[in-house]
């Protein structure tokens, strides 16, 4: 059965090109446009990895990974944070939070793909 | 997808998000100016720039991003409060602004270079420091030594480290992908069941890696987890010794043991089947055994050595004097080869062989199968996501699509051969081996249509991009808010159709924002959810493409409709009368009919419905309108998914047969002559309360076009064909059927004859005329 990747950033065209990555890699992939977005969507179907983008509106990428451990379903669920090469604090930020790993942006696609079979192959 | 065409998707995709984010810099900036403390307009300007300088650099435009870093620099500082925005440095902000906008529109950034390094320049003056954008891809530090190393791994990952969502079964999975690899879970630490948490991690792994890697490429493996993990990594170059490097030679020999495992096996399944090996293939046999012998050897492997040994003698007999196998020499070779099997796979598994002489062949069939994959050596997976692509002229893709439907209509002559040589020669056994042939034929004519097909076709995606944005655009002018939800957009359409659908679907979306969906106000008066929903959906149905403009807003009023074709004379009193709500619906398809109050800038004219109508039926498609009033419209294009085959309705007046598109027909009835009157020169006939003129084919084509005397007879076939205002009925002498053809244009000699649309050739290699019926009504 194919993995359910969520994908969460508050850009349309990055939500499309992970999209494009990933579905042509065989994922299967949901989007949300902010982390209260995606904790709306993130019931059906269940999702395997999150990756998200740090800075949205309504929820940021780090509280979205302190809601999600919170839930039962994802404690344990690989979330990969999209960050750009500025906020080295933000990744010490996102693993206290329980992030699992990073992608620097901008990335190439191969990457991301590679980012994403290593945390949930 | 390919790569190229993504990054080129992208580029476009991007472009359009852009535009949104600059305009909205360009106030938020002017804004900013006036309030330059404004904490959260400050983290909206960078937030904008953030995106635009991330997304635009995953899409391509380095140049752009790397521009943009340095003015998201400034906004940064401002938002932590290390720096106070002036109007001097909006000034530069807006130049900036200008400049990345110029710079997604060039196709070569050369041109802003200069204007962009002395943007750089006057900005480095307010930041603290020079604000290098490190490159993203880093150089890979020295050069990958290709040798072959030993490295002896330890990984203790941190108790909690499942909490990050890491599982590192992965990570140590992971290393084995890089070379030969022998794990050991070291499990000292795991507490007795009552003491055990679940959510912790009390392993460690020692793993011994025979790796070409670099050791920085093995420490990336644990890239997210170095931080909290203990890991410690010693490496030691290889000697190739006898002692040393073992597992690798051991690996070697595995694999040629497999592969020569395999080659004994096609052997042997010819002698189980009962065929006699030559003996040329007898000494392929013994050449493959000699090989494996010697590999054994090298490896030590006295066991399977022996074993060889005894097989390479058996053949040895039957080779040199030229005889043929005998039964036990064969019985001998499959227990052989069984054993062989056997030893082989225990180690692999590292067990000791249990060599049982007596145990039946059964025992382990194909152990050693197709992925003569040895112990620890991962598998090499290349990531192949870059696929070849081509660049084809149009023109010769039109001529192989042109072929392949061609063949398609072909093949239907091997049935009529078929049925001519039953029924007309009496070889029906012949009749029977053509249609077969025939039925062959045709399953191959079909995958290549359908291969060659889909070489035109395009997800429906690149049309539905722009919606967004329009009904967007819609809702800021109108003080609307409407959402827009797309699915289905990797539905496939033919390159062509998307083309042409692109404009009626503007028109049917626009529509639904801007007249379908109601002001909020006006929706929470009637109890509906303030934000108004348009639905744009895509699907394959059978042969067709049904793409759903569906909107939730106030629906149309047939009532309205009515009144105002009446207004405008579009249509009678009685017919108004005599139509019900479904039928005036449609009214909405007339030229110069809009109900709008008013025209708005962005639709109303009504100049679009009859349009929109148009273009689908040229493109072979239909549609419909459903509409509820007070709770929305739904209009349903259906389209054929292939474009040069189409179906049409086979019928003969006159000897000579005819073909109507089949969109074009309404219904195919058969009427009795009293049905059928006469007044003043024409022929009129009532069907299901409708009158509508009559014509008959014969009539039309073959006489001098004038009214002809010919009795009608008892029962007229007819069939009533519709065309862009008008129901006609004609009269044929007889209808034969659907057919499926490839509808050649007329030639240029032919092009003003209006009535047909072109030719085609029909199974039984006659030609037939397509008629175009706006033309020959």
């Amino acid at each position: 059965m194919a993995k359910t990747i969520m994908v969460v950033d508050d850009s349309t065209s990055m939500r499309q090109m992970v999209k494009f990555t990933l579905a042509g890699a065989g994922y299967d992939v949901v989007e949300a446009k902010d982390g209260a977005d995606a904790l709306g969507r993130c019931n059906t179907p269940k999702v395997d990895l999150f990756i998200t983008d740090l800075n949205m509106p309504n929820m940021d990428g780090i509280q979205l990974t302190r809601e999600l451990r919170a839930t039962a379903p994802y404690r344990f669920t690989p979330i990969v944070m999209l960050t750009t090469e500025s906020q080295t604090n933000k990744k010490m930020e996102g693993k206290a939070a329980g992030a699992t790993g990073w992608v620097i942006k901008p990335f190439q696609m191969e990457q991301l793909l590679a980012v994403v079979k290593k945390v949930c192959p | 997808m390919d790569i190229a065409a993504l990054q080129i998707q992208m580029r476009d995709a991007f472009r359009v998000e852009a535009t949104d984010l600059l305009a909205e810099l360009d106030s938020s900036m002017l804004e900013l100016e006036s309030r330059p403390q404004d904490a959260d307009l400050l983290n909206r300007v960078f937030r904008a720039i953030h995106t635009i300088k991330g997304s635009g650099g995953t899409a391509g435009f380095n140049e752009m991003a790397a521009f943009t870093h340095h003015v998201e620099e400034l906004f940064d500082e401002a938002r932590m409060g290390r720096l106070t925005i002036t109007p001097e440095m909006i000034d530069l902000a807006l130049q900036a602004k200008d400049l990345i906008g110029q710079l997604l529109e060039s196709d070569s950034p050369a041109t802003q270079e200069s204007a962009c390094a002395q943007v750089v320049e006057a900005l480095a003056k307010f930041l603290p420091h020079s604000g290098k954008l490190s490159s993203n891809g880093k150089a890979k530090p020295g050069k990958v030594a290709a040798q072959n190393q030993r490295h002896k791994i330890f990984f203790k990952p941190n108790a909690q480290v499942f909490f990050s969502g890491t599982d590192p079964v992965n990570l140590v999975d992971e290393l084995c992908t890089l070379g030969a690899a022998t794990v050991t879970a070291l499990v000292e630490e795991i507490p007795p069941l009552e003491n055990l948490n679940p959510e912790q991690c009390y392993l460690a792994w020692g793993v011994d890696l025979m790796s070409a890697q670099p050791v920085p490429k093995i420490k990336e493996v644990f890239l997210f987890v170095e931080d909290e993990s203990e890991i410690r990594i010693e490496s030691r170059l290889e000697e190739r010794s006898n002692e040393t490097g073992k597992t690798e030679q051991q690996a070697a020999f595995l694999n040629i043991a497999g592969q020569s495992l395999e080659a004994l096996d096609g052997f042997l399944s010819q002698l189980r089947s009962g065929t006699e090996p030559d003996r040329g293939c007898c000494r392929n046999y013994q050449r493959i055994l000699k090989t494996f012998q010697a590999a054994a050897n090298r490896q030590n492997q006295k066991e399977a050595a022996t074993l060889l040994d005894e097989q390479i003698h058996l053949l040895e007999a039957a080779i040199t004097n030229n005889t043929s196998l005998s039964e036990e020499t064969k019985v001998n070779l499959e227990e052989g080869y069984q054993h062989l099997a056997a030893l082989i796979q225990s180690l692999r598994a590292n067990k000791p062989c249990v060599n049982n002489l007596e145990t039946p062949t059964a025992l382990q069939p194909d152990v050693a199968s197709a992925s003569a994959v040895p112990v620890g050596e991962g598998p090499k997976k290349e990531a192949a996501h870059a696929s070849a692509s081509i660049r084809v002229d149009q023109e010769k893709l039109d001529r192989l699509i042109q072929s392949a439907g061609e063949l398609l209509v072909a093949r239907n002559a091997f049935p009529i051969l078929a049925k001519k040589l039953a029924l007309e020669h009496g070889l029906s056994g012949m009749g029977k081996e053509v249609k077969d042939a025939g039925d062959h034929i045709s399953r191959i004519a079909e995958d290549l249509q359908a291969a060659v097909m889909s070489i035109r076709m395009m997800p429906i995606r690149t049309v539905f991009q722009r919606f967004p944005r329009m009904v967007r655009d819609i809702c800021r002018a109108q003080d609307k808010e409407v959402e827009l939800l797309l699915e289905g957009e990797d539905t496939e359409l033919d390159k062509t159709v998307i083309e042409q659908i692109a404009d009626p679907l503007v028109h049917l979306v626009r529509n639904a924002a801007d007249h379908g969906i109601e002001s909020p106000e006006v929706r929470a008066q009637a109890d509906k959810p303030r934000v108004g929903k348009v639905t744009l959906k895509a699907y394959n149905k059978a042969n067709n493409v049904v793409i759903e403009v569906h909107d939730d807003g106030r629906g149309m009023d047939p009532a309205r409709l009515k009144k105002k074709a009446l207004e405008k004379g579009l249509i009678t009193p009685s017919a108004a009368e005599a139509m019900d709500d479904r039928a005036a619906l449609e009214l909405i398809f007339l030229p110069g009919l809009s109900t709008a109050e008013q025209v708005t800038g962005i639709s109303g004219r009504g100049v679009g419905m009859d349009v929109v109508r148009n273009n689908i039926r040229q493109l072979h498609g239909t549609t419909t309108i459903e509409s509820h009033l007070g709770a929305g419209s739904k209009i349903t294009i259906t389209l054929p998914a292939s474009l040069m085959v189409s179906r049409g309705i086979l019928v003969e007046a006159k000897g000579e047969e005819y073909v109507f598109p089949i969109e074009s027909v309404v219904q195919m009835v058969r009427l009795v002559r009293q049905q059928i009157h006469c007044h003043d020169q024409a022929h009129f006939a009532t069907f299901r309360n409708e009158v509508f003129p009559v014509l008959r084919l014969a009539d039309h084509f073959t006489g001098t076009g004038q009214f002809s005397e010919i009795a009608w007879p008892e029962e007229v076939p007819m069939a009533i064909v519709q065309t862009n205002r008008e129901r006609v009925g004609v009269a044929v002498d007889r209808f034969i059927g659907q057919v499926e053809v490839i509808v050649k244009p007329m030639s240029r000699d032919f092009a003003n004859i209006t009535a047909f649309q072109g030719t085609t050739i029909m199974g039984d290699g006659r030609v037939a005329l397509v008629i175009n019926p706006a033309g020959f009504i």
